[in-house]
């Protein structure tokens, strides 16, 4: 049996426990899968730790300069509201419907609109537009995402 | 009871079906395991027909009850509405043979009309084949239905996937058990014996059975496609329920050619109710994930929301 995505996540921080840890190191060892899935976390978490700083202005840059620093922080900022929404939304698709569910919805460069709107849309769909619409609130909740999912699943 | 505690109690609905079929299960079991090894009927309360036809009928209405939960929450034109009303509908006539065949069709104390001396034994004969007319070829046809409403939604969705050699080989053995029991009721019609009201009856629900066997192999597909979330588990039980039916069948049909028919009976009862239960959990699964959603305080752990990488499910 494959461990969870968080479990995976917890073993690359090194927050698992000694037994749960040599237990998917064991599994890690036979399973191409996860070692895959593996890389990816590592992948990803180095890019965003690269990513995290805000840009850093030169003394004696004129107002542009800071111009552009600021939106390119501010696009920095949205980015991570993005990837953070992303993320919400695939836990709730792997909790209501499973993993291969999400790889089937994933594509390339697949922005956190579009993940929002194929969520809502299998959710309102299997399992029902009221509950679908609380999984939606909750996915946005505090995050800079005002538009209603009917507007964007569509 | 208080508005959180009834939705923690429908949270857990599946989790209470599975203990109370597994306590079930297990009193039974043992009392099989101790008629084997002393050789002797052992005989405990509520191993009689009429308890596995209580236990049956109780899981049906439990069944319908969630059916109903999760049919007000898809208002008209919503795609699974006509999936939640043919299996709250089938959900409805399985109580039947329970209700009927076991309350009403027996001269027992919970027979009501047993008590008023209207009940003549033919009126209890016609009431135990309206039973079994109800929760059988009826009940599958409903099933059938509604299965066949599901895959079109999943097709829609890019579920839908050809049957493996496994889900063929399991179609193709029930067809020919299908096949087996209309030659050996032809053959039996030909030799002059008479046919009775109930094996009409269950021959009648075998072709509808193996629709349900072919919707049954394409739903696990579909399912294994998707996933072992919630909603998936919820499905994927529907799935097992349509197994069991079909084993069921075979093993009350498989009584007649045992000579010690007892363990045989009380196996094939074990399995009805197993499959009645996988029943109740289609719509337990979903009334558990639709709790889930409304209440998701401490559902997602909000370290996970912002330290999982995108690209890393």
């Amino acid at each position: 049996m494959h461990p969870k995505i968080a479990r995976l996540i917890a073993y690359c921080d090194a927050e698992t426990g000694a037994d749960r840890g040599g237990r998917i190191a064991r599994h890690l060892s036979d399973c191409e899968e996860c070692q895959e899935r593996l890389r990816r976390i590592r992948g990803e978490k180095e890019e965003l730790s690269a990513g995290a700083g805000a840009p850093a202005l030169e003394p004696g840059q004129d107002l542009d300069a800071v111009l552009s620093a600021i939106a390119a922080w501010r696009e920095g900022r949205d980015g991570g509201a993005a990837s953070k929404l992303t993320s919400r939304l695939q836990w709730q698709l792997e909790k209501y419907f499973g993993v291969p569910a999400i790889r089937r919805l994933e594509r390339p460069g697949m922005r956190a609109e579009e993940w929002l709107g194929e969520t809502n849309r299998m959710l309102e769909v299997f399992l029902g537009p009221e509950a679908g619409e609380a999984v939606r609130d909750d996915c946005l909740r505090g995050l800079p995402w005002a538009r209603p999912a009917r507007e964007t699943s569509r | 009871m208080t508005r959180k505690a009834y939705i923690d109690w429908m949270e857990s609905a599946p989790r209470w079906i599975v203990v109370f079929l597994g306590m079930y299960l297990s009193v039974h079991l043992l009392s099989l395991y101790l008629w084997h090894s002393t050789g002797l009927p052992f005989s405990i309360p509520g191993t009689s027909g009429t308890s596995f036809g209580i236990f049956g009928a109780g899981l049906a209405g439990a069944g319908l009850w969630l059916c109903v939960v999760v049919l007000r929450s898809f208002p008209a034109g919503a795609p699974l509405r006509p999936v939640w009303i043919l299996l709250a509908l089938a959900a409805a006539v399985q109580i039947a043979p329970g209700a009927l065949g076991a309350l009403l069709g027996t001269v027992s104390l919970l027979n009501g009309v047993a008590w008023t001396g209207y009940a003549s034994p033919d009126w209890m004969e016609r009431m135990q084949r309206f039973a079994s007319l109800a929760g059988g070829p009826l009940r599958l046809a409903l099933l059938a239905a509604a299965m066949l409403a599901l895959l079109r939604v999943l097709r829609k969705f890019g579920y839908l996937a050809k049957p493996c050699a496994a889900d063929r080989a399991v179609f193709g053995i029930f067809c020919l058990f299908t096949l087996c029991r209309f030659c050996e009721a032809g053959a039996a019609s030909l030799a002059g014996r008479p046919i009775g009201s109930g094996e009409w009856i269950s021959l009648a629900g075998l072709p509808i059975l193996c629709v349900l066997y072919l919707e049954a192999m394409l739903l696990r597909r579909a399912v294994a496609r998707m996933g072992n979330g919630l909603i998936a588990r919820g499905w994927m039980a529907l799935v097992y329920a349509v197994l069991l039916t079909g084993a069921g069948e075979a093993v009350v049909w498989a009584i007649p050619h045992y000579p010690q028919s007892l363990p045989l009976a009380m196996f094939g009862a074990l399995i009805e109710i197993s499959a009645a239960a996988a029943y109740a959990l289609v719509p337990a699964y979903l009334v558990a994930a639709q709790r889930h959603a409304m209440n998701p305080a401490a559902s997602r752990p909000e370290d996970l929301a912002t330290g999982v990488p995108a690209l890393a499910r």
